[in-house]
């Protein structure tokens, strides 16, 4: 690949006066206490590439990919800067100039391939129906159903997220959701090649699902992993023209919850419990949903929903983004401690989480830390909340 | 320096000396528009690693700048002579909650911040609160002896320092202070450290008083259709015992920058808001702002609103606090100054940085700690552009004038780095300036702490 001369746009950093307040915001700073691994690092060092003719390498491209992308630098800058889309363009160039980390280019490539993340047979995306009691209705769906349900990998693929799409399911029937599955011709949505910097090479997997969906018949598409919901949303436009979803509705699972409990097709009992409630960066920030969860958790009752000190727009990422946990592990395993910390400080018993990539985070972090908090999908808390009706 | 480098590295271990470009250029800069790469950056994890790098630069004569995280807006942490930048980011540990003393000891590395939400959580409060507090280090904060809006009733963080620990130029680790509440044995050294910029010593670990939270505070927010209005109206609140707390002024285009960030529904055609918060008991709070709103409405103010809930006035405050970061929407670059004046100056200072905002065609916003006389005019410029900044150099100069005319000071809280060293003499005096240059050379004979501060 022929290396292409990085495009610095003066008006994206020249706003940008050092202020230093990204540094209190941002996890892999917070964590790290290293200024190139900080949003105003970054910027500086994108302004050095145009400024001062820096060098864009290894390790140019080593301080942009050690970000979560959970844009909350760009949520709190006082000036304005734009640095989703600062963030965003390098890592662009620098895939293209052939400096994507090699673990992220070999992620492309399986999803490329494979047509999921995790390289498996693409039929294995059903394992997730295999031991309910009844097999899925949307399984084999004859005629058009009202919704399609698009999983994601990580909950097709990814046995300890099974319960997640086991739950929206049972939740969806007994609601009498009428909704169809894509089975095996779902693929990945593309948003890791998005996050990489090679969100061109989505195109095909856009078109696939895009297809795919509409085979159903379905007029909405509901997604319970918040990632795919914004790939699908703003990105699938971009790569295939503003008319390519015309006549989808693209919705997220806490979307849809939302509407059945307004609506009084959920029944739910109580639950004398403290919850607190995780805004993903994706589904948040990025796409401005944070009441209808709430609303869902709301309408149980006897719940206590109390908020952690970072909440809503100002969230603080789980440590699951970025594609983070492929390129550096251990500092992504760094991460969600604090998280946690936030909803012990706020006295949570339970977080909820409508994010399956949310939940395997923090979870596993529970888990290692000992920290005794729960945490729980919308999803399963309502199904068990419908339960013994 | 290969040597050196290796020799380094065995001192604070191979992650933490750091010499790649991208590492120089993320070290080349702080809050003001200036920058200049180290020559490499060293990240030292304990006392004893600062006091090793020390006698090895020492030994070397390699200029070693301490850092904290690089929000100063004096260029204090910028290495303008190259060598090593050493940043005190990764010594965060919070080390002691003496309760009975009413005490906490922390590196130097903590962000001011955590220290005082965790004492917070317990009912204590850690009054210096600069803005930036959620973004600099302890060690930065005395380095700067900074100050915050909490100053005008309880003092600055120098008057919080009960107690450093400091490594000299030569490695020597020099312990000051103590718990005890009264000490004069000897020349007041810890006072001495408090406010010198990195250029005597690292500072390497800090013990701070706290006290009590109070029981009530109430905020009020109140707006002037003049900003002259709003200058008496300063000094009126403070001579009406109201005691606020804090006492704060936004000026016209530092309500449009805010207004423009935050979208409050803040006057747009306003010349100027005073923030205020009084504190104490509840009577004492709510019968201090009852006053406060009182004497704004006598000196000129359209609309006084008292913050009805916490979140209300924590609206108020964020308000202020995001004023300086958001003039980079206005123009690129900006130079902060936060020249200080008497009370009864307050009305007069104002006056003369909108003659000087007139006079060289500049936009300056003020706004800061005006109920401590702490202004901070900053002008707004491209610096792109030679001509303009010109300007600048000759409107900072009338600025620095204009201050020490009025009786006041060229620096309340930001400290000299390298803007304000052409007018230290103008401000002190010969002789002080002789007496300082002799203290520097005593500590620091070989001149490698932060060399080219303070002093040209
Ligand atoms: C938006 C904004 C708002 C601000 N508001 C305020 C305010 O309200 N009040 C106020 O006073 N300041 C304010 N400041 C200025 C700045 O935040 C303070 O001066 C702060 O104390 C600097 O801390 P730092 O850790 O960032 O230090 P740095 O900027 O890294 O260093 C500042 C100086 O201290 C020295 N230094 C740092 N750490 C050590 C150490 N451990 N030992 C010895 N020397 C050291 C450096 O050499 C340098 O000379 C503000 C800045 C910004 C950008």
């Amino acid at each position: 690949m022929t290396p292409t001369v990085p495009a610095v746009a003066e008006e994206l950093y020249l706003q940008c006066i050092r202020c230093g307040k990204c540094l209190s915001v941002c996890p892999i700073y917070r964590e790290t206490r290293i200024e190139s691994l900080s949003p105003r690092g970054r910027v500086a060092l994108y302004r050095a590439v145009g400024e001062e003719g820096l060098t864009t390498d290894e390790i140019y491209a080593n301080r942009f990919y050690n970000c979560l992308m959970c844009e909350a630098c760009r949520e709190i800058c006082p000036s304005g800067v734009q640095l989703d889309v600062i963030l965003t363009h390098v890592r662009v160039d620098l895939a293209h100039s052939g400096l994507l980390p090699e673990p992220l280019h070999r992620l492309d490539d399986v999803i490329a391939t494979a047509g999921n993340i995790s390289n498996e047979p693409n039929e294995q995306r059903l394992g997730w129906t295999a031991n309910l009691e009844t097999p899925p209705t949307g399984l084999d769906h004859e005629g058009p159903a009202e919704v399609a349900y698009f999983v994601g990998c990580v909950s097709s693929l990814f046995p300890a997220s099974y319960s997640i799409p086991q739950s929206l399911v049972q939740i969806m029937e007994r609601a009498g959701v009428d909704y169809a599955l894509l089975g095996d011709e779902e693929r990945c949505c593309g948003y890791p090649m998005y996050l990489n910097g090679e969100a061109d090479r989505a195109a095909d997997l856009a078109r696939h699902n895009i297809a795919a969906a509409r085979a159903t018949g379905a007029r909405r598409v509901v997604m319970s992993c918040p990632s795919c919901y914004h790939m699908w949303k703003h990105t699938y436009p971009e790569l295939l023209g503003e008319d390519a979803l015309d006549g989808l509705e693209v919705i997220h699972e806490t979307e849809l919850l939302s509407e059945l409990t307004q609506d009084g097709r959920l029944h739910l009992k109580p639950w004398d419990a403290t919850v607190t409630y995780h805004d993903s960066c994706d589904l948040g920030r990025k796409s401005g949903i944070f009441e209808p969860p709430r609303d869902v958790l709301r309408a149980i009752p006897e719940v206590e929903l109390v908020e952690m000190a970072d909440h809503h727009a100002k969230s603080l990422c789980c440590g699951g983004g970025g594609n983070l946990e492929t390129f550096n592990r251990d500092l992504a395993r760094s991460l969600p401690r604090r998280r946690l910390e936030q909803a012990q400080d706020a006295g949570a018993k339970y977080i909820v989480v409508s994010c399956q990539q949310c939940k395997r985070t923090l979870a596993g972090a529970a888990r290692r830390e000992k920290i005794r908090v729960r945490v729980m999908d919308l999803a399963e808390v309502v199904l068990r909340q419908m339960e013994e009706e | 320096m290969m040597s050196v480098i290796d020799e380094l590295k065995s001192i604070v271990g191979e992650d933490y000396v750091l010499t790649s470009e991208v590492d120089l250029v993320a070290y080349s800069y702080d809050a003001t528009f200036t920058s200049a790469r180290p020559t490499l950056v060293v990240l030292p994890g304990s006392t004893e690693e600062v006091a090793e790098v020390l006698k090895v630069a020492n030994r070397e004569r390699i200029p070693v700048v301490p850092r904290g995280m690089g929000t100063g807006l004096a260029a204090g942490s910028i290495p303008f002579g190259g060598g090593i930048a050493m940043p005190l980011t990764r010594m965060t540990e919070l080390l002691e909650i003496d309760r009975e003393n009413m005490m906490a000891t922390a590196q130097a590395g903590i962000i001011t911040s955590d220290l005082a939400r965790t004492l917070a959580r317990e009912g204590y409060f850690y009054p210096p609160d600069p803005s930036s507090a959620e973004y600099s280090t302890l060690g930065g904060n005395v380095a700067c002896n900074a100050g915050g809006a909490h100053c005008l009733k309880y003092g600055i963080t120098g008057h919080y320092v009960a107690a450093l620990e400091v490594v000299l130029a030569d490695g020597r680790v020099m312990r000051l202070g103590g718990k005890a509440t009264k000490n004069v044995t000897g020349y007041d050294l810890l006072h001495l450290m408090i406010g010198s910029e990195g250029t005597l010593g690292v500072i390497t670990e800090v013990t701070v008083r706290f006290i009590r939270q109070p029981e009530a505070e109430r905020t009020a927010e109140a707006v002037f259709p003049k900003l002259a209005d709003a200058g008496r109206a300063i000094n009126a609140v403070l001579a009406s015992g109201a005691n606020p707390a804090m006492l704060e002024i936004m000026d016209e285009t530092a309500i449009k920058s805010v207004e423009d960030y935050l979208h409050l529904g803040l006057p747009l055609d306003a010349e100027a808001i005073l923030i205020i918060q009084t504190d104490g008991s509840v009577e004492e709070a709510e019968r201090g702002i009852e006053i406060v709103a009182e004497v704004c409405r006598q000196n000129g103010a359209r609309e006084v609103r008292v913050a009805a809930t916490p979140e209300e006035s924590a609206e108020m405050w964020h308000a202020r606090h995001s004023i300086s970061g958001s003039l980079g929407r206005i123009r690129p670059n900006k130079l902060g100054e936060d020249v200080t004046v008497p009370h009864n100056a307050i009305p007069a200072m104002i006056a003369r940085i909108k003659e000087i905002s007139a006079r060289y065609g500049l936009p300056i916003v003020i706004f800061g700690h005006a109920g401590d006389g702490n202004l901070h005019p900053n002008i707004l410029f491209d610096k792109r552009d030679p001509e303009e900044f010109e300007r600048v150099e000759q409107a900072v100069g009338d600025l620095f004038r204009a201050a020490v005319e009025l009786g006041g000071s060229l620096s309340g809280e930001h400290g000299v780095g390298v803007l304000k060293r052409p007018y230290l003499e103008m401000a002190l005096g010969s002789v002080a300036v002789e007496v300082q240059k002799s203290i520097k050379q005593a500590l620091d004979p070989h001149g490698i702490l932060n060399p080219g501060k303070i002093f040209v």
